[in-house]
């Protein structure tokens, strides 16, 4: 099942996380997801600002800004990362990625900061839009 | 407490296969939109196929519910053009950016940040689409198999028989 680059089948690997998915359902009753995490930390950081404000937003009220099950699911996805990049040696820090810096240099860091800032923005946006 | 800990420890799990799988990467979720490497494909499929039989059986042993979100045309088509296009930008998804830093790719930063910015922008002008945009289209809770008027089995089998012709297919054009 190895490949190549030391990784896994991505046929195994994703089986294997819809096996996960299934227990989460099943032993939790939480359905795997991602983006209403960025909504309660948004809600977290501007009620340090204004507290009051942030009570009186709907969005807020429907999403409200707390550190629950899925907020740690995000946290147990970076640890999960670090611990299987590091133990098989695949951990690498790198600023500008593979293919980016073959279209535009290795020395374009900035350029690449500024397009992932802005497509986070964009794409969240869009992802809180269709709710998912 | 212990729902968060069952968050961890699912996280955990799953970043780590994450990882295994190499889907974290920025080059192969722009390889996937480049139609030129297709591994986060075959990671997404093969995990949908197995949750939808897991989540369905249990379903029918009345061991779990679904949660379905409610199906409104407008926001759902306008939103999906929108992620894509900033997908596109980004290089990562929501779920795999923190995965991408933990597995050392520092870039993702930057995206996580902007993804709260996004979330934040998205807050003020929810008022506005409630309005607007959650207006058009609504056609509820409804899903696939209720909609054709069938067992979700009659769905399930061909969408898994479909995508084992699709992994073939995949593996003889090397992608």
């Amino acid at each position: 099942m190895k490949k190549q680059n030391g990784g896994w089948s991505p046929y195994l690997a994703g089986a294997l996380s819809g096996v996960v998915g299934i227990l989460s359902v099943w032993v939790a009753g939480q359905y795997l997801g991602a983006s209403t995490s960025f909504v309660r930390t948004a809600g977290l950081i501007e009620q340090f600002f204004g507290p009051e404000r942030v009570a009186k937003m709907a969005y807020f009220i429907k999403v409200a800004p707390k550190i629950d099950w899925q907020w740690m699911f995000l946290v147990g996805i970076f640890l999960g990362a670090l611990i299987s990049a590091i133990t098989s040696g695949s951990f690498k820090i790198q600023a500008v990625p593979d293919m980016w810096a073959k279209r535009f240099g290795r020395h374009s860091g900035v350029m690449r900061a500024g397009a992932a800032f802005a497509g986070g923005v964009i794409a969240m946006f869009g992802a809180r839009m269709a709710d998912g | 407490m212990k729902m968060l800990v069952y968050g961890l420890v699912t996280g955990l799990l799953f970043g780590f296969l994450l990882q295994k799988g190499r889907v974290l990467r920025y080059d192969k979720q722009l390889g996937a939109l480049r139609l030129k490497d297709m591994t986060i494909v075959k990671f997404m499929l093969s995990s949908v196929m197995v949750g939808m039989v897991g989540i369905y059986l249990l379903t029918d042993l009345g061991l779990v519910k679904l949660s379905i979100k409610a199906t409104i045309l407008g926001p759902v088509m306008i939103g999906a053009l929108v992620f894509g296009l900033g997908w596109g930008l980004l290089g990562y998804c929501p779920g795999t950016s923190v995965g991408a830093l933990g597995e050392g790719r520092w870039d993702a930063i930057w995206g996580i940040l902007g993804m709260i910015v996004g979330a934040g922008l998205f807050a003020e002008a929810y008022p506005l689409f409630q309005k607007t945009v959650y207006t058009w289209g609504n056609l509820g809770k409804i899903t696939l198999p209720q909609v054709l008027g069938v067992n979700h089995w009659v769905i399930i089998i061909p969408f898994i028989v479909a995508a084992m012709l699709l992994f073939f297919w995949l593996e003889k054009k090397g992608l």
